[in-house]
């Protein structure tokens, strides 16, 4: 499984006892040299190993680009969400980048993690739709479209697709079906899932309030619009502690007549 | 002075308890639901038994993705080897077999699975018994990522399973439990390893395996709202209230 690591510069490790300290720093700190003279000249700021301590730099393919996407399982409908901000260390590269993409009239997936490789994600389960629907004269069943997620997911094992998955959609009996995922393939049908940088604010929200644990009153079924509503105050509270969510929220609405999305406006900080 | 040894790494084995054991009524296997990630709980309701067949379940430990994907291979040969065998099941150690070769060629790639598979033969395999009745010898294969594959009575595999082992073990009368008591065995066993580990927890799933009808589901309880515990805090807070 992936973290998500913020790139720091290594720390400077003292320097061993004995090293000469003395006349080149204090000649250093008087002001008299800078560090374009000296034997480190040609380093400046950057240390290749070779003065201080050594440490590994490498190229990594990933990058992490942040945000956080929700969906749940109602009776006849399913909710997709998830928010549209693109970013990359610290900078914010776009705040109108969508993270949900239909792969039928009746299902949607909802992609957080490494942009790249949830577009090539994407692609690539298009493509097999797309095949699944000239074989077989049938658009794919939700359900099956679930299978075949944690399998191309799982086909990339050993290099996996940095990407954060949720999938939600009407199942063949008219019913919400939502299925939450793991960078390599593992799946689950739930009926509540979140996933992304804000998963860890928004699931212990949406098992209280959705699923209904840890509650003594009694469960009620919620309509659709009320759903909508608790996604929305689940984005606010999420971005406000987790500095890749935030913007705007695009919800998808999932039912048997089609998909409903609207926007809803987070703030930008 | 003889030089200190540094200790070798800790490995952290397998964040789940699953166990199974064979007395006279069948195989009782009992696993928790608890899937993390990191420290963070990412799913309470992980189905951690996997069917192969009619009469042989797999459990996971280990890595999901990995015994998800590589049991369920194993359920498709299964399935195609009764639809070209004639409607013979395939054995347990032939499916054992079969997903030990598969670990064993990817050994060195960092899979994570240690799993068991158990069940039933169909007749006439593996048996003394003549050919009108069912085999009644039940197998339990553990298999895991370095290959190993091996035969046994009773496991208990994850990180909670020295924990399970050691309710398992005092019972000394284990072959000859009835059905129930069997099954409230395995879940006293979950019930604390789930409350000793941390990696543990979610739901108690117990299954059984008879040869006359395959594998059922018999107990499924979220540790949370165990029985005797909600209804004291129930009264509790309705008292205060």
């Amino acid at each position: 499984m992936m973290e998500a690591g913020m790139h720091m510069p290594p720390k400077r490790k003292p320097l061993r006892s004995g090293a000469n300290t003395s006349t080149l720093d204090q000649r250093r700190q008087e002001g008299l040299i800078h560090n374009s003279e000296g034997p480190n000249a040609s380093l400046g700021k950057i240390d290749h190993g070779v003065t201080e301590n050594p440490y590994e730099r490498r190229f990594s393919p990933y990058d992490f680009n942040g945000g956080t996407c929700v969906a749940i399982a109602g009776p006849d409908y399913a909710v997709i969400a998830a928010d549209t901000r693109l970013s990359s260390g610290y900078e914010i590269l776009s705040r109108n980048m969508s993270k949900l993409h239909p792969l039928s009239g009746k299902c949607i997936l909802g992609s957080a993690g490494c942009k790249t490789d949830v577009d090539q994600l994407r692609s690539v389960l298009d493509i097999k739709m797309k095949m699944y629907l000239h074989n077989h004269r049938k658009t794919m069943s939700t359900p099956a479209v679930a299978q075949m997620l944690g399998n191309t997911l799982y086909y990339k094992r050993f290099f996996p697709y940095y990407a954060f998955n949720v999938f939600g959609g009407i199942d063949e009996e008219g019913k919400g079906a939502v299925y939450s995922y793991d960078a390599i393939g593992s799946f689950e049908r739930t009926p509540v899932t979140a996933t992304g940088s804000g998963q860890a604010y928004i699931i212990p929200l949406l098992d209280n309030v959705i699923a209904h644990r840890n509650r003594l009153d009694e469960k009620r079924d919620l309509p659709k619009e009320e759903v909508v509503e608790i996604v929305k105050d689940a984005f606010l509270s999420c971005g406000e502690r987790d500095i890749y969510t935030g913007d705007q929220v695009e919800i998808s609405v999932i039912t048997k007549d089609g998909i409903e999305t609207s926007f809803f406006a987070l703030k930008r900080d | 002075m003889p030089s200190q040894r540094s200790p070798p790494p800790l490995e952290f084995a397998h964040g789940t308890t699953t166990l199974s054991f064979a007395f006279q009524g069948g195989i009782i296997a009992a696993v928790d639901s608890r899937a993390s990630l990191g420290s963070f709980v990412g799913s309470k309701t992980t189905q951690k038994v996997l069917p192969v067949s009619s009469h042989i379940l797999g459990t996971m430990a280990g890595g999901a993705a990995d015994c998800q994907h590589w049991i369920r291979a194993l359920k498709k040969e299964a399935l195609l080897h009764e639809l070209t065998e004639d409607g013979r099941r395939m054995s347990v150690a032939r499916a054992s077999r079969i997903l030990a070769n598969h670990l064993y060629a990817l050994r060195g790639y960092d899979l994570s699975v240690g799993t068991m598979i158990m069940g039933y033969d169909d007749h006439g395999i593996n048996s003394k018994d003549d050919h009108d009745t069912r085999s009644s010898t039940p197998y339990i294969y553990y298999a895991d990522n370095t290959g190993l594959r091996i035969q046994g009575d009773i496991f208990a595999v994850g990180s909670g399973s020295t924990f399970a082992l050691g309710i398992l073990d005092t019972e000394e009368n284990r072959y000859n439990l009835s059905v129930d008591e069997a099954v409230a065995l395995g879940i006293k066993a979950i019930r604390h390893a789930t409350f000793r580990d941390a990696y543990s927890g979610g739901y108690i799933n117990v299954f059984l395996i008879t040869p006359k009808d395959g594998w059922r589901k018999v107990y499924t309880e979220d540790i949370a709202r165990n029985p005797e515990i909600w209804k004291a805090l129930q009264t509790e807070i309705n008292e205060n209230s």
